[in-house]
């Protein structure tokens, strides 16, 4: 029979660990008495881009911030469970903080330049690690920007303050800080909020095509951006995992009444 | 309805009566503002105004003869006296006299005479009559620039002499002392020699220098006679036109800010006290920066969110508040006596009982200063400290950086307009400081600055003169004309606009900094 | 006139969901002309095997409407198309629904073929293929209007409607006089009258396409109007 459609996706339970790039084992985690996170067992698939939505405080930034142990900043946050990245558990002692920070570069809500010039903004990761010969930075700066889809835009004026350039450039310029490292993960936490509807589209395209290089988990407010730019839809409601599919399927037919009033809009 | 309200105004007026109550408070505080900057930059400002001289003619009271005195004329309309700085031969170098106004007969500007300013600091006020040079006994006035010139040159070959021989075989001499060598060895002798040979030569060209001299009549026909080798500058001050005035008082100004006071800070310049406080303000900002930095980065980054915390802070911010004189008695005491007392005996202890950093000077001072005005930067700083964006604190860890890193990289350089801020205001309540460091080593008369040429070249166990201590030293013990009162406000001037300017570099700087780490 | 653009959204992955959805609606198209022509050429040679093989490719057909159909919704629920995006996914999700049926008009008159029902009157078979072939002119136009997104090109398919619709008036008083002369065999007659009935139907649903064609580059409903006053309507836009 002919098919008009190619649908690459598989659905959640048929993707195996070798496809996964991040496997979240029976995660638990408290802020002091609250329980923020419960039980959550998932797997993100790679070069896939994952959307996790749910209202305010259900839980879905903290559990980005567990996959680069960002939590360890905050006081009286302590967690149990498994993160497993490169067949690594990152939650065990051992783990080298910052490698893994650079492993899983991580955008935030408001675009966070560094009172920097362009170049060092996109500098600054790989000098902490370290690499200081300067063709090498040149190099990492150009790749990382054009990746960013920023390199046009900003070529002539390298050495400029970061903070004359736009919010949609600032943001790009964050993304294009993180990819310096060529991390395997890349957390976006409400990367657009801050950022005109437009300006989102033209972020939502680079996520697009970053696909390519890393596996995409992004946090969101805005359930159409979920259903616009992911793979996979991950639904939290008060630190628990209520449904995580393919966004075909979640946004079409979503298998839980929870999830169904939530992005139909019914949310009591 | 109208509500009724207090005294029965409407709402209207209520408001106007509050913002009219406002606006006439701050209007005083601005006038408070403006007089302060007037009396200081007029006062000050007269001190180097060259003063016109007058004849007065004064009735006398036992006779009905006058009597006429050349004399600047101190008029203050409000009071019934005349205050008058006059010279006589009694009194060639001035002296003052209060007289009634009534009895002041004539007043007229005294074109042919001079004000004679001296190099001790004294000034006569004469009409310079001939110069008289080993040559011929009476040659004309117009000569005098040149036997001044001549007279600078002959100063300046004993200058030479003194510095460049007679400094190095005395030196030589005090060696020979130094190692007990005996009193006829002829190495000695032979020095002994030299050093007569040139004494004589220079004891021939003072003798030349003295010849020439400037006779100078008073306004009752008595004579003075002046070396020349004495005299500053002679101005015909009724003959100048304006630009002249300028020249002159210019270059009062640049005496001011070059000399050594003179006359028991009466007269001359006040370079000492503005190098002294711009050192010890200097020494102060090095050592306070980083303390104040260090700390503040500690309690809002590192210590632990507790009541031990809280307590450190508030006492930091206390601190502030204590009085100056507490901390310029904790200076003496512990760092002068018990901290310098320690000092000597582990490290000059072959110099003792005479102390060497046990007792007052710059370094302590300094250092007393910096305890005075670390909360203020700590303060600031944290404040800066606290300004810097969480977010931009995340996306430094988010890209694998330590804390340390992060507060290197990221968090000190956003900080850095607040810390410049803390700096600013340490500094200038340093520069103003006065009680506290004239118990730790700011003193009216140092005989050294605390930089020179010789080793170590810094020398942070000197004492040092200050302009607080100054303008303090001249409003109690040297008020005793009109001029030398000015050359109190004359200083306080000069610390004003020392303060100034350092605060508009620091400010200046600030904006610098904020414009690229804020604004970009 | 105004195209709906459909390359030129910042989504390039948005760009090629809808250039695919609009080439499958074609590809659709081209599968029930092929129909058309095949059933045409069995009905001329009485070729009972090419028609078996029409009424089987069908299901092709219905298949291809519903993952045509599943992709709207998905895209629907996934893009959030608005304006001619959304224009261009209800045009195709209605369009589909049309030529189906189409499809299913095509199968009807296969299936005269393949039961051999065919009349035994030359002049009512030659008729009938006569009109099939404007129908698949009228299809084949209307196809290409779609592709090319020209309200023009519709509203000329539009008018060949009227045509078929006479030819079909004439045909249909024919076939009633020889049923008259021929009484037997109602039942056979009867599939006959439904097979031109089917032929028809085809125009009609090529003019329902075309409607679709004129609201998704007009935006204006032309749907239970008359020629004339589309011509109007589109008149008073321009």
């Amino acid at each position: 029979m002919l098919t008009l459609f190619k649908n690459n996706i598989k659905p959640v339970s048929e993707l195996t660990s070798e496809q996964t790039a991040v496997e979240v084992k029976d995660l638990n985690l408290w802020f002091g008495e609250k329980h923020v996170l419960k039980d959550i067992t998932m797997r993100i698939p790679e070069n896939k881009v994952t959307a996790l939505i749910g209202q305010s405080g259900c839980g879905k930034s903290t559990l980005i911030n567990c996959f680069n142990r960002l939590n360890d900043l905050y006081d009286g946050c302590s967690y149990n469970g498994e993160v497993i990245i490169d067949g690594k558990n990152i939650n065990s002692k051992k783990v080298n903080v910052s490698r893994l920070r650079a492993k899983v570069g991580m955008v935030f809500q408001r675009p966070n330049p560094f009172p920097m010039s362009i170049y060092e903004n996109v500098c600054y990761g790989l000098k902490l690690q370290g690499v200081k010969v300067r063709r090498h930075l040149d190099d990492a700066v150009e790749k990382a920007l054009r990746q960013a889809a920023l390199w046009d835009e900003v070529k002539d004026r390298l050495f400029d303050p970061a903070m004359t350039l736009s919010g949609g450039q600032q943001q790009r310029l964050v993304i294009a800080r993180a990819l310096s490292l060529k991390p395997k993960v890349l957390l976006l936490d409400e990367p657009t909020s801050a950022l005109d509807p437009l300006t989102t589209l033209f972020i939502e395209e680079l996520m697009e095509s970053l696909k390519k290089q890393c596996t995409i988990v992004i946090v969101t407010h805005n359930m159409q951006q979920a259903a616009r730019v992911s793979d996979y839809t991950a639904f939290f409601h008060q630190g628990k995992l209520v449904e995580y599919a393919d966004s075909d399927t979640l946004f079409t037919m979503p298998e839980k009444k929870q999830t169904e009033d939530y992005i139909t809009g019914r949310y009591g | 309805m109208v509500k009724p309200s207090f005294s029965g105004l409407n709402a209207v007026q209520r408001q106007s009566l509050v913002i009219s109550l406002t606006a006439f408070f701050t209007g005083i505080l601005l006038i408070a503002l403006v007089s302060v900057l007037v009396l200081i930059t007029a006062r000050g400002g007269a001190y180097f105004w060259p003063e016109p001289i007058f004849a007065v003619s004064i009735k006398s009271d036992n006779a009905q003869q006058s009597k006429t005195l050349l004399a600047n004329v101190f008029d203050d309309d409000a009071q019934q006296e005349v205050r008058l700085k006059y010279a006589d031969a009694g009194n060639p170098y001035g002296t003052q006299l209060l007289v009634e106004r009534e009895s002041v007969e004539s007043l007229s500007v005294a074109l042919d005479s001079a004000q004679i300013k001296l190099n001790d600091g004294r000034q006569v006020l004469a009409i310079p009559d001939h110069v008289i040079t080993p040559e011929g006994t009476n040659n004309q006035l117009s000569e005098l620039t040149r036997v001044m010139q001549k007279v600078a040159l002959l100063s300046e070959k004993i200058t030479t002499l003194n510095t460049q021989f007679l400094a190095p075989i005395h030196e030589a001499l005090s060696r020979f002392d130094n190692r007990d060598v005996a009193a006829d060895a002829p190495a000695r002798e032979k020095r002994v020699a030299e050093f007569n040979q040139y004494q004589q030569q220079v004891l021939n060209l003072e003798r030349q220098r003295e010849q020439y001299r400037l006779a100078v009549k008073f306004a009752d026909g008595q004579s003075f006679i002046i070396p020349v080798s004495n005299i500053q500058s002679v101005d015909f001050v009724g003959r100048l036109s304006l630009l002249e005035k300028w020249q002159v008082a210019i270059s009062e100004v640049i005496i001011f800010l070059t000399e050594s006071p003179k006359q028991a800070n009466t007269s001359g310049g006040v370079f000492p006290a503005l190098f002294g406080t711009v050192l010890m303000v200097f020494i102060m900002t090095i050592i306070v920066t980083p303390f104040g930095v260090l700390a503040a980065i500690y309690l809002s980054e590192y210590a632990p969110n507790t009541a031990l915390t809280t307590v450190i802070r508030v006492s930091v911010s206390n601190m502030a508040g204590v009085p100056s004189i507490v901390y310029g008695v904790f200076g003496l005491g512990f760092f002068v006596y018990t901290l310098g007392g320690s000092i000597d005996s582990l490290l000059f202890s072959d110099t003792l009982p005479s102390p060497t950093m046990g007792s007052p000077g710059i370094f302590w001072a300094a250092l007393t200063m910096a305890i005075l005005t670390l909360p203020v930067v700590i303060v600031a700083t944290e404040e800066g400290l606290r300004r810097v964006p969480e977010g931009l604190k995340a996306g430094s860890y988010a890209l694998g950086a330590t804390k340390i890193e992060t507060i290197v990289r990221t968090v000190l350089p956003i900080a850095s307009p607040g810390i410049m801020t803390g700096v600013i205001l340490a500094i200038a309540r340093a520069a103003g400081e006065v009680a506290p460091l004239m118990l730790v080593g700011a003193v009216k008369f140092a005989p050294a600055l605390p930089i020179d040429g010789e080793f170590p070249f810094l020398h942070l166990d000197r004492q040092f003169m200050h302009l607080g201590v100054l303008i303090y030293d001249s409003a109690f013990h040297s008020q005793t004309d009109a001029k030398s009162a000015s050359m109190m406000f004359a200083a306080c001037l000069l610390l004003l606009v020392v303060v100034f300017v350092l605060n508009i570099l620091a400010v200046l700087l600030r904006t610098r900094l904020r414009k690229r780490y804020l604004e970009g | 006139m105004r195209q709906v653009a459909l390359n030129t959204h910042i989504s390039a992955t948005f760009n090629v969901e809808l250039e695919n959805l609009r080439n499958s609606v074609l590809t659709m198209g081209g599968e029930v002309e092929q129909q058309m022509v095949d059933t045409l050429y069995a009905i001329k040679h009485n070729h009972a095997a090419l028609a078996e093989k029409v009424v089987l490719n069908d299901l092709k057909i219905n298949s291809m409407e519903i993952q045509i159909d599943e992709e709207c919704l998905r895209i629907i629920a996934k893009r959030h198309p608005t304006a001619s995006d959304l224009r261009l996914i209800m045009t195709i999700s209605k369009a589909i629904t049309d030529i189906e049926r189409m499809g299913d008009e095509i199968e009807r008159i296969a299936k005269l073929v393949t039961r051999n029902k065919l009349p035994s009157s030359d002049t009512i078979k030659s008729s009938m293929v006569l009109i099939g072939e404007r129908v698949i002119d009228m299809m084949r136009g209307t196809f290409d209007a779609f592709a090319r997104q020209d309200e023009e090109a519709a509203l000329e398919v539009y008018r060949q409607d009227n045509q078929i619709d006479s030819e079909y008036k004439r045909l249909i008083t024919y076939t009633t006089h020889e049923m008259e002369k021929i009484t037997e065999d109602m039942q056979d007659w009867l599939d006959v009258l439904w097979a031109l009935r089917s032929l028809e139907r085809i125009g009609d649903r090529c003019k329902n396409v075309c409607e679709y064609v004129v609201y998704l580059t007009r935006g204006t409903d032309v749907r239970h109007t008359s020629l004339e006053s589309i011509h109007q309507k589109i008149e008073d836009l321009t």
